[in-house]
């Protein structure tokens, strides 16, 4: 199911999405985003990413139209949000503070919104289907689970077959099945060609969690304090840090004696073997040739956080929550692929 | 823009909460009429200041008390609009549509709609209570005593003796007719629902300025009923221009019912343009200040 298309084959392809001088304050001092320029292409995932407080919200409210910029602009297409005719049918938001009303049901919450955008109830029970919820579709969403929502708000974005996709932090509240799945279908729908362009989808992603951002992204825009720290390709931003092997094994000391034989700089560190600079398929063999017993072995996925902490001198996030948060996700974002969560893969809907 | 007030409807029969409103608004109009019709003694009003059970002026008192249901449809109003903002459905709602001027003036339709509704639903109840009223044949004689003036006697006997008692001791006898009954119900009827939907658009202007559900109901219901009271106590001539006094000269039998005869009235017409002026103001003031700010 991954699909990495190479982006800079399509690059004389405008932008879909364009930020320059993008300025938003608050109550007179706060300066929440500080002339952002940014730009977003079709056929990948573009991750936003950024410590808590970075501005990440914000923007993304801006360019959906929600949140006036005091100064500067974002364009979809060279057009402001507030000015696309019907909306629902070029940009889908999946947003963390989007609302539902209590008493309402999920079939009905998405049917309000396809009236205003007249687009037929057939493709409403699509949608739920697509996210999983068909079955409690007619349960009143006072009830759902902070995940149940989150699909339910991805349904919502999805029901006018959008060619932009916007979502902010759409991992909070999906367990690790769901963020699983979630990972594979933003790489599906940024790749499936959109309306009559073979340049697939624009999928934005906002995220603080990095190494989960890390299996999903393309491009990468980090923001910092409200302004822009770095923009690029995910392998272009990466390509000078290190990547390192972790391996637990009883043989810990034969272990570090068979690398540094091999010329590998090896340490311990928490009972682990660490192996920087290295690919695993540079240890397994290694290890094999040694008959080493081998308990685990990750291949570090810290790239990304070390690159970001180097952006945004770790500002803003505290070292032993971001860990914290990491680790929680690091099992099973690092261990073998999750087996196909609940709702149908994407790929059983490619009925455009 | 179809499909915006379309898409309001739905929002409205998909959630309970409009299914009570309508629930308590049938439970105060039964409640108000019947509580007004067997008011001992009659009820205060027209020129003689005394109301016998069964007249025309005793009708009148009857369907008039309706149009408190008003306050209801202002409550509506007030929902339509601050409910998108307690359950945050503002962001889906203005995603989708975000040229906020529409979707207030979507709105603004609905709830005159729904006022309407509402209106037609009171001034049903009020043809029911006026049925029963009449199926009861409710009937009262108005004697004259020397000292003490004119006097009403509900009287509880059969129809025929109380017809007969009354006529002994030379009084006029009174009786719930039903072509009396239609006649003050078809000529209080109109001003009420009209008054009931435009009080819908008051609600809903309030709603779009103050945006917080508790505080618009507050000041709405609490404007209506305490200050508009107030300063037509003292000054007529303003209170004649108030939301409440202008929508009590929509009706026409308002002037001779017993709450209208000590006020000073608008013109039906002058009451329906204030109203509406009041809903509109209300709502443009507040979709270009209020509702432009970011939703966040």
């Amino acid at each position: 199911m991954r699909i990495s298309i190479d982006v800079t084959e399509i690059e004389p392809d405008m932008p879909t999405i364009q930020a320059r001088g993008l300025t938003k304050r608050f109550g007179g001092n706060v300066l929440a985003v500080d002339h952002l320029d940014f730009d977003a292409i079709p056929g990948g995932v573009t991750g936003f990413l950024g410590p808590n407080g970075a501005g990440k919200t914000t923007t993304l409210r801006m360019l959906l139209g929600l949140v006036s910029p005091t100064s500067g602009s974002v364009r979809i297409d060279g057009t402001d949000y507030r000015h696309l005719p019907n909306p629902t049918m070029r940009v889908g938001a999946v947003l963390e503070a989007s609302g539902f009303h209590p008493a309402r049901t999920a079939r009905n919450h998405l049917k309000v919104i396809a009236t205003m955008a007249g687009i037929p109830f057939s493709r409403v029970d699509e949608c739920l289907d697509l996210v999983g919820l068909s079955d409690t579709g007619d349960r009143r969403v006072g009830g759902f689970s902070m995940g149940m929502r989150q699909r339910l708000e991805l349904a919502r974005a999805l029901l006018g077959k959008p060619d932009i996709l916007v979502l902010d932090e759409p991992a909070n509240g999906l367990d690790p099945q769901g963020i699983a799945w979630l990972r594979d279908f933003l790489k599906w729908y940024a790749s499936e060609s959109a309306g009559g362009s073979d340049s697939g989808r624009t999928v934005i992603v906002s995220s603080h969690l990095l190494s989960e951002a890390q299996l999903v992204v393309d491009d990468v825009i980090v923001l910092a304090a409200g302004r822009l720290a770095a923009q690029g390709k995910l392998q272009d931003l990466l390509g000078g840090t290190k990547r390192a092997v972790r391996v637990r094994t009883p043989d810990t000391e034969r272990l570090v004696q068979a690398l540094r034989v091999a010329n590998l700089p090896a340490s311990v560190q928490d009972g682990y073997v660490v192996c920087e600079g290295v690919a695993p398929e540079v240890v397994g063999p290694i290890m094999v040739e040694n008959r080493i017993e081998v308990h685990e072995m990750v291949s570090s996925t810290e790239s990304l956080e070390s690159l970001f902490f180097e952006l945004t001198g770790g500002e803003g996030m505290h070292p032993g929550h971001a860990a914290g948060l990491m680790g929680d996700y690091r099992q099973f974002a690092e261990g073998p692929p999750a087996p196909p969560a609940p709702p149908p893969p994407p790929s059983g809907q490619a009925d455009r | 823009m179809l499909r915006l007030l379309v898409a309001e409807i739905r929002k409205l029969w998909t959630i309970w909460s409009t299914y009570v409103l309508v629930g308590i608004l049938v439970v105060v109009d039964l409640l108000f009429g019947f509580a007004i019709a067997f008011a001992p003694g009659g009820r205060r009003g027209g020129t003689a200041g005394i109301v016998p059970h069964g007249s025309t002026q005793w009708f009148t008192n009857v369907f008039s008390v309706l149009d408190n249901s008003r306050l209801l449809a202002l409550v509506l109003g007030v929902l339509v609009i601050t409910g998108e903002y307690r359950h945050k459905t503002v962001t889906p709602t203005f995603l989708a549509e975000p040229r906020r001027g529409r979707v207030v003036t979507a709105k603004l339709g609905i709830g005159f709609g729904g006022g309407i509704v509402l209106g037609a639903v009171t001034m049903l109840m009020g043809l029911i209570v006026g049925l029963v009223l009449v199926a009861l044949k409710v009937h009262s004689c108005v004697t004259y005593a020397p000292r003490v003036g004119q006097l009403v006697r509900p009287l509880s006997v059969q129809q025929g003796m109380a017809k007969a008692m009354c006529s002994a001791q030379h009084g006029v006898y009174f009786v719930a007719s039903a072509h009396t009954m239609w006649h003050d119900w078809s000529r209080i009827a109109p001003g009420v629902v009209l008054g009931t939907g435009l009080f819908a658009i008051y609600g809903l202007g309030l709603g779009a300025l103050l945006k917080n559900q508790v505080v618009a109901i507050v000041v709405g219901l609490g404007f209506t009923l305490v200050v508009e009271t107030i300063i037509g106590a003292i000054w007529p001539s303003i209170g004649e221009y108030l939301p409440g006094q202008a929508a009590t000269a929509l009706e026409d039998a308002a002037r001779t019912s017993f709450r209208g005869t000590d006020m000073q009235l608008l013109p039906w017409w002058g009451g329906a343009i204030m109203l509406l002026v009041y809903g509109v103001a209300l709502a443009f003031v507040g979709t270009s200040t209020t509702l432009r700010s970011d939703i966040t």
